[in-house]
């Protein structure tokens, strides 16, 4: 993947580049929005990482801008500020995903990888397929080698979302985010619970396990 | 040369303005006023002398010169006002109650004419009487003067005048004291408003304007300004305090952190640690730092700020059961009972997210505590005072009664939660949701002691009933 990093704190984009390298993706670095735009403006990227808070350009700035130029890659916010009408602020100017500031960066990856394959899958599906794993979206319905698993709707909706996001890490944040649509840190394990849930129900029985926990990150679903 | 403050102030400017404006109107109410009294006065006059003249020339036309004399000296003798003069052709006097005529030169057209009369009074003074009076030739070419003394009219204008001129003055006078006492009024009353206003400027958030009591606008104004600097006390108050707190409560764990990294540090060195196994302990204690700060920033900004952003209405039993579906599997997990109950068609306002987060909190809480075996209930119901409260129950050890107050202020973690995981800021950050929403938190005893387990512990949400 080609990734656009905005971000103003020199050393903290050094980083990110190393890692996205590392993970296999390719990086240009903008040290401000200005410089960003014309980046943005310059290059064809799958997604781009912009900091809110820079000198000269904003990012929300910086982003309102590419919108309005018909520019629809995706952009991950990456921000201080984590206040509620601070995400709200970022995603109505356009951005795809937040992330506040500190994070983890198997997070940052995830939401990154994420990100693109949203892209990639912007036509309307009604069937979801993913190794032995298939989902009728409108039938709500879901079988494995042909054999029906029956799960609850909370269970479906994390199903499809790990389904749609298949072979990439999905971290437990992502999934409170957007299968339960919450953006707090439950101190408990909940959703490590509702994973295994849904993990016994698509996995037991069968000689191959799907749904995998990846150490520091969170889950993957496999085919 | 400035004038003095009072001459300043907005509400004298204003009392001159109206004042001015009424001394205007005034002068034009008065000058029609005298037209009307002064003018009818000498219209008045004219006619009686007009009428008198017609009476003497009907004697003429009765009775020629003799008549006309005859009914002039009697008319003369009598208590009548008028004054009578008649002259032969060529201006001499024939008879009358008058020397001369006052017309200089008379050319046979009728004429009138003011001229004064002098009067000897009581005491032997000549006065001087304003008098008018018409003068015709009579058919025989002798000459008429009748005339009349017009002082008592002219006195009683003149007495109009003063009265009006004397009005004025006291419309003057009365507008101009009344401004300035309404003025001293409303300028003190802005004085003590701008004094507040002053003293907070320079740094003393504690002034508050003085409220009379009077129940206007000034008091208004008074309780406003008050209730804003009550607001901004408590935000400062609050700013002040969250960053105290986040110095404060930032520095145990960092120290930890550090503490531990040195010693790892050392025994790498020493070459009998394990670097990754210290590294990855780093990590889950940055982690736990980074936790902590979110958890005191919240609780801080939320209390700065002294309420939720984004509040809407909704129903709390749809929260409630997203919570339930969330937290169900983890009971169960845990070997724990759990059981949900809804009242329906409530409603609350508020922010959900937060909400969410407090509800979560109290129900991680409750996971935590209880042993498996346990039971966990979370209600949603109204109060009978009309608020919505949200209520978990527990079988777990619960709080003593001495020390409920205690868990809710921040890093307070009683004895027997040591060895469970947690920054003792979860109650914290519900009691600061709550408070956010105009609510409150309560704690009370649960279930009580059931074999092993008890007594418990009821958390309750309580919010402000939907207006």
């Amino acid at each position: 993947m080609r990734i656009l990093i905005v971000e103003d704190d020199l050393e903290a984009a050094e980083v990110m580049d190393r890692g996205l390298t590392e993970a296999g993706h390719e990086c240009v670095r903008a040290p401000d929005g200005e410089d960003g735009l014309t980046a943005a403006r310059g290059g064809e990227f799958d997604v781009m990482i912009v900091d809110r808070m820079m000198p000269r350009m904003d990012g929300v700035t910086m982003v309102q801008t590419i919108r309005r130029e018909g520019d629809q890659t995706p952009v991950l916010f990456l921000s201080a500020l984590g206040e509620i009408t601070d995400r709200v602020d970022g995603l109505k100017a356009g951005g795809d995903d937040y992330l506040v500031k500190p994070y983890a960066f198997a997070e940052l990856i995830a939401r990154v990888e994420a990100l693109s394959r949203r892209r990639e899958t912007g036509s309307v599906q009604t069937l979801l397929r993913v190794g032995e794993l298939e989902m009728d979206l409108i039938g709500r319905a879901v079988h494995r080698q042909g054999k029906e698993i029956d799960l609850q709707p909370r269970e479906f909706q994390l199903l499809e979302f790990m389904m749609r996001h298949a072979g990439q890490s999905v971290t437990r944040t992502m999934l409170l985010e957007k299968v339960w649509e919450y953006h707090f840190d439950p101190q408990t394990n909940v959703i490590d619970v509702h994973i295994s849930r849904l993990r016994s129900k698509i996995d037991k029985g069968f000689d191959k396990p799907m749904l995998q926990t990846v150490r520091g990150a969170g889950y993957r679903l496999d085919p | 040369m400035r004038l003095p403050r009072l001459f300043r102030t907005t509400p004298f400017r204003l009392t001159l303005l109206f004042l001015a404006l009424f001394a205007a109107a005034a002068s034009a109410f008065l000058a029609y006023i005298y037209l009307a009294t002064a003018g009818e006065a000498t219209r008045r006059t004219d006619e009686d002398i007009g009428r008198e003249m017609r009476a003497l020339q009907a004697a003429y036309e009765r009775g020629g010169v003799n008549v006309l004399n005859q009914s002039l000296i009697e008319r003369a003798a009598s208590e009548r006002p008028f004054l009578y003069l008649l002259m032969t052709k060529d201006g001499k006097r024939i008879s009358g109650s008058i020397e001369e005529s006052p017309v200089e030169e008379f050319t046979g057209a009728p004429a009138r004419a003011s001229f004064s009369v002098t009067d000897i009074d009581v005491n032997g003074r000549a006065r001087k009487h304003p008098a008018r009076g018409f003068q015709e030739q009579l058919r025989g070419g002798e000459i008429l003067f009748v005339g009349a003394d017009i002082s008592e009219d002219q006195a009683y204008v003149l007495k109009i005048v003063r009265a009006l001129w004397g009005a004025g003055a006291l419309v003057i006078v009365l507008g101009l004291l009344g401004g300035l006492l309404v003025s001293r009024n409303v300028s003190r009353s802005m004085a003590g408003l701008a004094e507040v206003v002053t003293a907070v400027r320079n740094g003393d958030l504690e002034a508050r304007a003085h409220v009379r009591g009077t129940r206007d606008e000034f008091d208004e104004l008074a309780e406003g300004l008050n209730e804003m600097l009550d607001r901004l006390e408590r935000s400062m108050a609050g700013h002040r305090h969250a960053g105290d707190a986040i110095a404060h409560d930032l520095r145990s764990p960092l120290t930890r952190l550090r503490a531990r990294l040195e010693t790892a540090y050392l025994d790498v060195e020493a070459g009998k640690g394990n670097a990754e196994e210290a590294l990855a302990q780093a990590l889950d204690d940055t982690d736990g730092v980074l936790k902590t700060f979110g958890a005191v920033l919240s609780i801080a900004r939320l209390q700065a700020a002294g309420q939720a952003p984004d509040q809407n209405i909704f129903d709390p039993a749809e929260l409630g059961g997203d919570m339930a579906e969330l937290y169900e599997p983890v009971c169960e997990d845990k070997g724990l009972d759990f059981a949900a109950e809804f009242a329906v068609d409530l409603q609350v306002r508020g922010n959900r997210e937060f909400l969410a987060q407090a509800l979560a909190n109290i129900l991680d809480n409750a996971v935590k505590y209880t042993p498996s075996g346990g039971a966990i209930m979370l209600r949603v119901r109204r109060r009978s005072s009309g608020e919505v409260e949200y209520s978990v129950t527990d079988t777990g050890p619960g709080v003593p009664d001495e020390d409920r107050e205690r868990v809710v202020e921040r890093f307070v973690r009683l004895e027997n939660s040591r060895s469970e995981p947690g920054s003792g800021l979860g109650l914290s950050l519900v009691a600061a949701v709550a408070e956010a929403h105009g609510g409150r938190l309560e704690l009370a005893e649960g279930p009580g002691k059931v074999g092993e387990m008890g007594p418990g512990l009821r958390v309750a949400l309580i919010l402000p009933r939907a207006a």
